[in-house]
């Protein structure tokens, strides 16, 4: 077995609050079950990553959680829950529109809108009525501190968000999604099109966006996983095969599959 | 317990086939299809072949109305000079001054029916009643009338004198034109015939006009013109100076307007005697003027027995009102009508919208026109006699076919064409900035309001603009229904101008290139209201490309 570098965790409390309840989820794109069953918590102000082959589910799941998968034709949850903070998120009742201001999403191609950087930033507080300037001005700053990108972009916010970098729009996607405060940030792939050194810029990033947020990350690489994460889940065929801490899947799988897996002889 | 898969080379014994040398196969000739040519080969010329007959063909099209249109200038420029020789320019000063004194006439008779109106109306007066208590102005008004009179005898001599003028002129111009014709048969022919032919040549003896001479009895006519307008102004004054009374406060305000009127006209006659005391027949008349009179010309006059105008401008205005009012309503509802397919409406929705729309484009211009005539023109009429919609500037509307009629109709046939192209455009939108602006917590319609229909503003401004093509180049519907009208629109009518008859470009052509003479003025003048459409074509297409260029998003 490849020795693979893991990060010393934050030790994963029992007692931490558990926000995100996925209990015994079925999916389905119209008759193709794509989830079979899964059941996992994912803890407050944790990082928690979702690993697997292609086409394991991981990022269905992900989509899942803030209601994304909506817009697919046929696509629905078939059996079981999905709870935030204690409420059922494909209830009726529930405003999918509100859910996804406190779920925000990091897609894996970084999809800057065709406007100022500044604009880019303000848009999730545009719609939402803010107009006061000074708050926008105060919310792009702190934001962009957030994503680590003030001090690159400061000069020219009112310049085009696509004249960046593919790593500088990524972070610039991420400090848009947590301009809006969310409670929760998905991020699928989020490194998958960018070079190692902005990849270790994202991933430093997570580590310090862990203290206010509770991140999910689906990825395919396996080092990023185990640098990055505080538990992993390892997705096969649209089941749940492993779901532990980071540590333990990386070092000492329980299924052979998983060790496998993350020592690369398939996938 | 699942086990791992793990991929093993597969082994099969096989026997190789039987396969040429790769050098050999490398330098192996290929064999000819199509008299030597491989299938590439042949395919590639015919495509060639093709696009060049094309690219051809359009140019010796574009050359053909260039050349013809370009031979208007110097026809026209003769045209010009004859108006200034033959003392045409002359009369038409003299003239003016009479259509000015008849202009104040019709305000009297419109003073006179107000009048009648309110003793009528106001006062319940019968008609008998309220005609006698009118006999006081009517006779002032046709005094008033008659202060024209030897105006009007004395224009009517000089039209005449120099209408015989400008006649023998042409005259003199056919037997040139004559002349040359037979000139051009004698060439190659035989000996005899030809020998015969120069008889005729010979026989042909055009008239050379002296204008200078001809005009002479106009300009006889100068002391009576002086006399007359003295007389008419003392007559005038004689009138004003003791203007009927009115008891109605409205009335004596157009009296007064009336007394304006009056006093303009005083200095009207006066700058007009200036003029035609400045006037000078021999003052030559520049290319350029043979030019601007037709780009600013703000008359278009055919086969008039006094003279023939080519001026563009009511023709040009009359299309760009047509196609204004046209994409005013064509536009809201073809974009709407592509955001709505491409973002909100449901698959099946989409499936019947879309082919529906498109075979609009599929009907036949002729029978839009035909039914703009039948029907649409004369519901538009009976609903703007509507009393409700009064208030609605140019209501009731005075002819049944109208540049709004035409417009609706050329709306309707832009609609596809905005429709498709816009709905283009907002598809060409990446998908990922709808799921970004969803993910951020937008509903659909800021969305689609705030970050789609502005990425994709560019492809719908070209929609726009390529609309406005279709329709400013569209003949039949505007043939048929526009009312074709040879007149600028009148827009101190404010809004109401969109129910005024015009004419278009298109139509013109249409309308009158099957009558006239080939290579006439006229002809020529056709050709050249052909080559405006072509420029602006020309100037729509470049511009929708520079946008859908200059804006284009690059797809993330």
């Amino acid at each position: 077995m490849r020795a693979i570098s893991v990060a010393p965790a934050a030790p994963v409390d029992a007692a931490v609050r558990a926000i995100i309840e996925i209990d015994d989820i079925d999916f389905h794109y119209g008759p193709a079950r794509a989830l079979h069953d899964i059941t996992l918590n994912i803890k407050e102000r944790q990082v928690t990553a979702f690993i697997g082959p292609s086409g394991c589910g991981k990022s269905t799941l992900l989509r899942c959680l803030n209601r994304m998968n909506d817009l697919i034709d046929g696509a629905r949850v078939t059996a079981g829950q999905i709870r935030i903070d204690g409420v059922n998120i494909y209830d009726p009742r529930v405003d999918a529109i509100e859910l996804r201001k406190r779920v925000g999403m990091v897609f894996q191609k970084s999809n800057p809108f065709p406007k100022s950087i500044y604009d880019n930033i303000t848009y999730g507080l545009r719609i939402q009525g803010e107009k006061n300037k000074g708050r926008l001005d105060e919310v792009v700053e702190r934001s962009l501190r957030g994503a680590a990108l003030w001090d690159e972009v400061k000069d020219r916010l009112h310049e085009s968000a696509l004249g960046m970098s593919g790593g500088q729009q990524q972070r610039l996607c991420i400090a848009r999604a947590i301009a809006v405060e969310p409670e929760i940030i998905l991020m699928d792939e989020p490194c998958s099109a960018l070079d190692p050194i902005a990849t270790a810029k994202v991933e430093e990033l997570i580590h310090e966006l862990k203290k206010q947020f509770t991140i999910v990350i689906v990825t395919h690489n396996m080092q990023q996983a185990a640098r990055c994460s505080d538990r992993t889940a390892f997705f096969y065929l649209g089941k749940l095969i492993e779901f532990a801490d980071t540590r333990t899947i990386f070092m000492n799988p329980a299924n052979p599959q998983t060790e496998a897996y993350v020592s690369g002889r398939f996938g | 317990m699942l086990r791992v898969p793990i991929a093993m080379p597969v082994v099969v014994e096989t026997t190789p086939s039987v396969r040429l040398p790769t050098r050999v196969a490398l330098l192996r000739k290929r064999r000819g299809w199509f008299f030597g040519l491989s299938g590439d080969q042949f395919v590639k010329y015919v495509f060639q072949g093709n696009a060049m007959v094309s690219i051809i063909v359009l140019g010796l099209i574009t050359f053909t109305i260039f050349k013809d249109a370009v031979g208007f200038l110097p026809m026209n420029h003769a045209n010009l000079v004859v108006y200034r020789v033959a003392g045409l320019e002359y009369v038409d000063l003299y003239r003016s001054q009479v259509t000015a004194h008849s202009a104040i006439s019709r305000y009297l008779a419109s003073v006179r029916s107000h009048q009648l109106d309110i003793l009528t109306k106001q006062e319940g007066l019968a008609p008998a009643a309220a005609m006698a208590r009118l006999a006081g102005f009517d006779q002032f008004a046709n005094s008033f009338a008659d202060t024209i009179n030897e105006q009007e005898t004395l224009l009517g001599t000089m039209t005449d004198l120099v209408t015989a003028v400008k006649e023998r002129q042409k005259v003199a111009e056919d037997l040139v034109e004559a002349k040359r014709n037979l000139l051009a048969a004698r060439r190659g022919a035989t000996a005899e015939r030809a020998a015969a032919l120069q008889k005729e040549v010979d026989a042909i003896t055009p008239e050379v006009i002296d204008f200078k001479a001809e005009i002479q009895p106009l300009r006889a006519l100068k002391p009576d013109l002086t006399k007359a307008n003295a007389t008419q102004v003392a007559a005038m004054k004689a009138l004003v100076a003791v203007p009927p009374k009115f008891s109605d406060p409205e009335l004596n305000r157009q009296m007064a307007k009336f007394q304006g009127f009056v006093a303009g006209y005083f200095t009207e006659m006066e700058t007009t005697a200036q003029k035609m005391a400045a006037w000078d027949q021999n003052r030559p008349i520049g290319w350029w003027e043979s030019f601007t009179a037709y780009a600013f010309g703000r008359e278009w006059v055919t086969a008039s027995f006094w003279q023939d105008w080519y001026g563009v401008i009511p023709l040009l205005t009359g299309s760009l009102l047509i196609s204004f009012i046209a994409l005013l309503i064509a536009l809201p509802l073809g974009v709407a009508a592509a955001v709505y397919v491409n973002q909100v409406a449901r698959p099946a929705e989409q499936k019947f919208i879309k082919p529906y729309i498109e075979f609009i484009s599929a009907i036949p211009s002729v029978v839009l026109g035909f039914f703009g005539i039948a029907m649409l023109g004369e519901t538009l009429r009976r609903l703007s006699q509507w009393p409700a919609l009064d208030w609605v500037p140019g209501f009731p509307m005075a002819e049944r076919l109208n540049a709004t009629t035409a417009a609706c109709l050329l709306a309707l046939m832009a609609i596809p064409t905005i429709f498709s192209l816009a709905e283009d455009a907002i598809n060409n939108v990446p998908r990922s900035f709808k799921e970004a602006s969803l993910a951020l917590g937008a509903t659909r319609l800021q969305t689609t309001l705030r970050i789609i229909v502005p990425a994709a503003l560019s492809g719908i401004m070209a929609a726009i603009l390529l609309g406005f093509g279709r329709v400013i180049g569209e003949t039949m519907v505007v043939l048929l229904c526009a009312g074709n009208r040879i007149q600028i629109p009148d827009f101190s009518a404010g809004v109401g101008v969109i129910f005024q008859p015009v004419h278009t470009m298109t139509g013109i052509i249409a309308q009158e290139m099957g009558e006239v003479v080939r290579n006439s003025i006229h002809y020529r003048a056709l050709f050249m209201v052909g080559v405006v459409l072509f420029l602006i074509s020309l100037l729509i297409n470049w511009l929708a490309q520079k946008i859908v260029r200059r804006y284009r998003i690059v797809a993330t």
